[in-house]
């Protein structure tokens, strides 16, 4: 199978990428997967790379059967340099960024072995509890309405806006 | 002995920590993960007095002994060249930094205390809350080196005492039925169905998903399955009870005459002169002391009893002294 990217060399990984609503799936070749940037994205979307390699834990898809050459180009985070076939061996990620990096990754992993991807628990000292803030702002917004108070509604609505973006980047 | 006192041993609560920014242990450099241990020192200080145990300056002695009383891990020992410990006076609270996640903080209380301990451990992480930034997201909670911990980081963990399931090969069917409410089963002493001593360590898999007081409820319902577990099989046991008398008293009389005791048989021994307790064949004094017993019979335990290097012979010997003389100041032989 040809990369879907170049066209040129034997695709080595299955990549999905998330654009809007639908999920498109790629294959790629070694050198098309290694300018591949998940934090940054090949064009700035979710993405889920499928390694070649499968997973010690058994919880990821093997795909040697799929391709020629049982090569895999691993994801990198930029602050530990874990890859994320180092993930896929072992278990364990390098830093806390490494969550963002492998999130499509981790999230697959994490549904499987604790049934969930979301947290309910305690929150440490200092941190926003999301949902409360939103409601919180959500409050104080339709007052800022209900009194006419323009500024403020921009302020609010602004925060509201930081607020939800941060959200849909945790998702 | 009340049945729940003769089957629970103790309760550990585990909450696992990382400093947002930095990474992981397996990944950091050694002036990092030095500061890391200094600033949980200096902020665990205002809550009680904390001895602290550089692994890397440890003899292997004292680094087995604490090991031995399950205040550190084995990987921490043994694999962490910038692992520390810091550990209170009263030996229920022990704070490994830089083992597997950069802070485990642990409490460890004798008999089902849940709760209790849970309340102490979650003082603890509010006071390094306070002083450190924690790695933390809002999808996936606390961040941890390793996913099966994610979420709340926590692992509460009962330690039970199952020798009616374990010798009637009822044990292998409790455990698949506690692995049912995701819950994990192992043996404290050896591994698996094979438990050294009959002891058993019950603890959560799911961390994440679920709140601290679900996963602490969860553990209560599956000890309480246990509990009835155990009760069961030891009153089919009762059935042949010259059987089970003989042994018992078997046990006692090796135990208190013996002139060489290895660890194993010293555990396998204990732990029916312990069952001896619940059927009143035996009157044990106090549960926790008799643990203590147990504790201190494991081989570092034992060498640090005795002070100087001693040969295994010469430990087997001093073994069987330290348990003719506990035993029979602590225990009555009733039948």
């Amino acid at each position: 199978m040809k990369c879907t990217k170049c066209g040129l060399r034997d695709a080595t990984t299955e990549v999905l990428v998330q654009r809007n609503n639908h999920v498109e799936k790629m294959f790629l070749c070694d050198e098309c997967a290694s300018n591949f940037r998940p934090d940054i994205g090949l064009d700035s979307f979710d993405v889920l790379n499928k390694l070649i390699n499968g997973s010690p834990m058994g919880l990821l898809n093997n795909f040697n059967n799929l391709f020629d050459a049982p090569t895999a180009r691993a994801l990198v985070c930029p602050d530990c340099k874990t890859t994320s076939q180092e993930f896929i061996k072992s278990g364990f990620v390098g830093c806390p960024r490494c969550y963002k990096v492998f999130e499509p990754l981790i999230v697959q992993t994490v549904k499987k072995l604790q049934q969930s991807d979301r947290h309910v628990g305690k929150t440490p000292y200092g941190a926003v509890d999301v949902a409360t803030e939103e409601a919180r702002l959500k409050s104080e917004l339709q007052a800022a309405f209900d009194s006419g108070d323009y500024a403020r509604i921009s302020e609010l609505s602004e925060r509201l806006k930081q607020l939800v973006g941060n959200r849909r980047e945790d998702k | 002995m009340a049945s729940a006192d003769s089957i629970i041993v103790s309760t550990r609560l585990r909450l696992a920590r990382n400093i947002d920014g930095l990474p992981f242990p397996h990944k950091l450099a050694e002036m990092p993960a030095k500061q890391i241990v200094d600033k949980v020192e200096r902020s665990l200080s205002p809550v009680d007095k904390f001895t602290r145990y550089d692994m890397h300056g440890l003899s292997e002695l004292d680094g087995t002994v604490l090991q031995e009383k399950h205040l550190i891990s084995p990987d921490l020992l043994e694999s962490c060249p910038f692992g520390s410990a810091l550990i209170s006076a009263d030996e229920t609270v022990a704070v490994m930094v830089n083992e597997e996640d950069h802070i485990r903080e642990q409490v460890i209380l004798p008999g089902l205390s849940l709760d209790s301990a849970y309340e102490r451990v979650n003082l603890i992480d509010d006071v390094l809350s306070r002083n450190m930034k924690f790695a933390f997201d809002n999808r996936f909670g606390y961040l941890t080196s390793c996913a099966t911990n994610l979420g709340t980081g926590m692992r509460a963990s009962v330690m039970v005492f199952l020798p009616a399931l374990t010798m009637q090969n009822l044990i292998e069917g409790c455990i698949n039925d506690v692995a049912r409410l995701n819950m994990t089963v192992r043996g404290v002493y050896g591994e698996g169905s094979k438990a050294e001593g009959f002891l058993y360590q019950i603890s959560n898999q799911r961390t994440l998903g679920v709140k601290e007081t679900e996963i602490l409820e969860a553990v209560d319902d599956a000890i309480n399955h246990i509990l009835d577990a155990e009760n069961r099989a030891r009153q089919l046991l009762k059935r042949d009870e010259p059987e089970l008398k003989d042994r018992i008293c078997r046990a006692w009389g090796i135990l208190t005459n013996a002139y060489k005791l290895s660890t194993e048989e010293a555990m396998k021994y204990l732990a029916l002169v312990r069952l001896g307790g619940y059927y009143d064949y035996i009157d044990i004094a106090d549960g926790n002391e008799f643990q203590n017993i147990i504790t201190t019979c494991q081989p570092a335990n034992m060498q640090r009893l005795g002070g100087n290097q001693m040969s295994v012979d010469e430990r087997d010997v001093m073994r069987a002294r330290y348990i003719a003389s506990s035993l029979t100041s602590l225990c009555k032989k009733t039948i």
